[in-house]
């Protein structure tokens, strides 16, 4: 007995190594080619170990001067992230937690804005602006969404919201592929109105678009953002549903008792014990976002996201830019894996059934 | 639980309000009818409990007061005020929900003050009538603690609270002690009616258990697929039963029902049970005249479980007025002793869809006995059991109804 177990737990760990090996060398082969010098990248035989590293890739793909000291870059990210954590930190501790939060999603917009000014950027850095500002937009507009719609379509119980959900899921079976062409077209449609009707080139009155001459859906960051948050609408919805199924109804009818009104049950009691919901779904539809490559490419030529941006410009499989390849995949991946790992625990817990359960 | 925090809340006045059903019915869309014309006067700061077995349309009745449901019929009111179309939250009406429905985010202190809060009383004020409500429920250690982290009395008394905080027209309480375990059922009970006396509010309480109905409430409406069977004070019920199903709802162990004739023999009267006879008093037919009609006829007779005596035990009863029986089973309580034997006669169905059905041969019953704890039978003897017979109640074998003039 004490023998098989043992045995079992060797080959259990055996087994996870192998796995976590699987998923995670590809990714460390990546970081370790960023940092190397293009004759070792290029090297017949891999040179794995004592190899002289160096930031020249990193520096290549986001920067435009050739001397700047990439240590004086990486204090500064630090030191960013150092202050959002030691705010977020105080945050969770202290009762009104909002002002805390807000100072670090503050700091993080200084820092941004901040950059620029500091060292000279490539184009990139505008990529990585588009990339933030069209998750953020899709996570806020498809939380909203899929909170509500979740609501409704958990408690209302007849034959049209089993419809609803039925036609969203049949929404998000179909390939993502089918959507781009006539996503592309219609915006297309939309913006030759706005221009032979002339008005895309309205000047309106009191509000001035800062570098928008002209008002068009095509190669925006709006039009990336309204089709990703209709591709993923379905997912939200059935996330949120299946979490509010969970909520007992008598919780509401307790707060009508007490005085709510509906939306004030909604509001003041239901929202906030759906805290591990609303991250669990949130983290996937940043994920989504974030990583969007087809819609991106097709919707907006020139706006560019940072998946679309690192094929484009370090392109090919050439042993010149494979470097710079490896550096930015590198540095576009590691925002998502510190969220991640900000917010595993309510993940896990968003993730697992009877979350809200009291 | 503490009385003097009790009178702190009395002092701040309690509002008190007769309430009124006026045959109300609910049907569902389906077109199930969940009550049929239900009317019902609760007195001020009267306790009134709505018993009845499962499904019976108890809760329904209690979420078309609360607002939850909608009134398909009738009219309610609290005091003057007509309810029918008033939202929930405006109805000045507090809830107990048999889960607690407490809410997992906040404190017991912020559960507790939720209704204040949403009534904008200032911070100090809402602090303040937390602590005397929480005092009242021995709560004040718990204020700072998650419902997760409390036992189910605990939360069921934050449910308690969250309710008398805010001095309503009317409690309405949903099973509420029906997740607790047997003892704790037992203290809460004498709690929860202490409480509610102290408070004088008029409090409508809904369950299945017919002994919390019998301690608890100053009057009890018993219920039965959606209709009012019966409704009066604890005594009454249990010794004047109107039907059958009430006699057997209301007891523990329930009424013993058969079908037996009554006959008169040579100026006697005796009933005839299966193959054995007693005999009746001549003061019974003098105080149910009606009953002379049902002579020679089939009616139901029902005995209650104490009003059986083991013949070695009380020796002077008359011996015309006893049974035979062989003792099937012997349940020693201590204070008493359950008998269950078996008498060769049809059984009655009550209507419970909560009861056992009656195994085995259809002329053949089970009858259980309240012997005291003076008792030597045992499983296989052969005794003699005595019969109160002036304690008997009749019942017509079609109507169910009871025979008493």
């Amino acid at each position: 007995m004490r023998r098989s177990t043992r045995l079992s737990r060797v080959g259990l760990h055996a087994t996870m190594l192998v796995l976590v090996a699987w998923s995670v060398l590809p990714f460390l082969w990546t970081f370790q080619t960023s940092i190397k010098f293009t004759r070792d990248v290029a090297a017949k035989k891999p040179v794995l170990w004592g190899y002289e590293t160096t930031a020249n890739a990193y520096r290549a793909f986001w920067l435009d001067e050739d001397d700047i000291n990439m240590w004086s870059v990486l204090v500064y990210i630090l030191a960013v992230a150092a202050i959002c954590l030691i705010l977020g930190q105080i945050g969770k501790r202290v009762r009104h937690s909002w002002p805390w939060f807000s100072a670090a999603v503050g700091v993080i917009f200084v820092a941004l804005w901040r950059f620029p000014r500091i060292w000279e950027v490539n184009d990139e850095y505008d990529f990585l602006i588009n990339s933030i500002v069209v998750t953020v937009l899709t996570m806020l507009i498809s939380l909203s969404i899929g909170l509500l719609a979740g609501y409704g379509l958990a408690r209302y119980t007849g034959i049209s919201g089993a419809v609803i959900l039925i036609v969203a899921l049949g929404f998000r079976a179909l390939p993502r592929t089918a959507f781009v062409l006539p996503y592309f077209f219609g915006a297309k449609e939309i913006d030759d109105w706005l221009a032979s009707s002339g008005v895309g080139s309205w000047d309106f009155p009191f509000i001035d678009f800062p570098g928008i001459d002209t008002l068009q859906i095509l190669d925006t960051r709006l039009a990336i953002v309204l089709a990703l948050v209709a591709v993923n609408q379905p997912f939200t919805i059935w996330m949120f549903r299946s979490f509010f199924m969970e909520v007992p109804k008598e919780i509401e009818e307790a707060a009508m008792m007490d005085g709510a009104t509906r939306l004030q049950a909604f509001r003041r009691v239901i929202i906030p014990m759906m805290w591990p919901a609303i991250i669990a779904t949130g983290l996937f539809t940043m994920l989504l976002a974030y990583n969007e490559y087809l819609f991106v490419r097709v919707l907006a030529p020139t706006e560019w996201t940072l998946p679309v941006a690192i094929v484009s410009l370090t392109g090919g499989e050439s042993s010149r830019t494979i470097t710079e390849a490896a550096a930015a995949s590198v540095s576009i991946t590691l925002p998502i894996v510190v969220v991640i790992i900000l917010f595993q625990k309510h993940l896990v817990k968003g993730l697992g059934a009877g979350a809200v359960k009291g | 639980m503490d009385p003097t925090g009790v009178a702190g809340l009395c002092r701040r006045g309690v509002k008190m309000s007769t309430v009124t059903l006026d045959k109300i019915t609910k049907i569902y869309p389906n077109g199930f009818q969940a009550i049929t014309e239900l009317s019902l006067t609760l007195e001020e700061g009267e306790f009134l409990v709505l018993v009845g077995p499962s499904g019976c349309g108890k809760s329904t009745a209690l979420r078309m007061i609360a607002g939850l449901e909608d009134i398909s019929s009738g009219d309610l009111y609290v005091g003057d005020r007509w309810l029918n179309d008033v939202q929930p939250k405006d109805r000045d009406i507090a809830m107990v929900f048999q889960s607690y429905a407490l809410y997992p985010q906040m404190t017991v202190a912020e559960n507790i003050g939720f209704p204040l809060k949403l009534r904008k009383i200032s911070r100090r004020e809402r602090q303040e009538q937390v602590w005397q409500a929480a005092e009242i429920l021995e709560l004040t250690e718990q204020l700072e603690k998650k419902p997760a982290q409390l036992s189910g009395g605990q939360r069921q008394r934050v449910a308690m609270g969250r309710a008398i905080v805010r001095r309503p027209a009317l409690f309405l309480m949903d099973e509420p002690l029906s997740n607790l375990d047997a003892k704790l059922r037992v203290q809460m009970r004498a709690d929860i009616a202490g409480i509610q006396r102290e408070l004088g509010v008029t409090t409508f309480y809904v369950t299945h258990d017919q002994v919390e109905a019998m301690t608890m409430g100053d009057r009890v409406a018993v219920i039965k697929d959606g209709i009012l069977q019966q409704a009066a004070a604890p005594e009454a019920l249990y010794d004047n039963p109107d039907n059958v199903f009430v006699a057997a709802f209301i007891g523990s162990p329930s009424m013993n029902l058969y079908e037996a004739t009554l006959s008169e023999v040579d100026g006697h009267y005796q009933l005839q049970l299966g193959d054995q006879s007693l005999a009746v008093p001549e003061q019974i037919l003098a105080s149910r005249p009606a009953l002379r009609d049902y002579l020679d006829q089939p009616v139901v007779v029902g005995i209650r479980p104490e009003d059986l005596e083991d013949a070695a035990v009380a020796s002077d009863h008359p011996n015309d007025q006893r049974l035979d029986a062989e003792v099937a089973v012997r349940e020693a309580l201590g204070a008493e002793t359950l008998v269950h034997f078996s008498i060769a006669a049809p059984s009655v169905d009550s209507g419970d869809p909560d009861a056992l059905d009656e195994l085995g041969d259809e002329d053949v019953s089970r009858c259980t006995a309240r012997f005291s704890a003076a008792t030597r039978t045992r499983v296989g003897d052969r005794i003699r059991v005595n019969v109160s017979t002036e304690k008997l109640h009749f019942f017509d074998r079609r109507t169910h109804l009871a025979i008493r003039t």
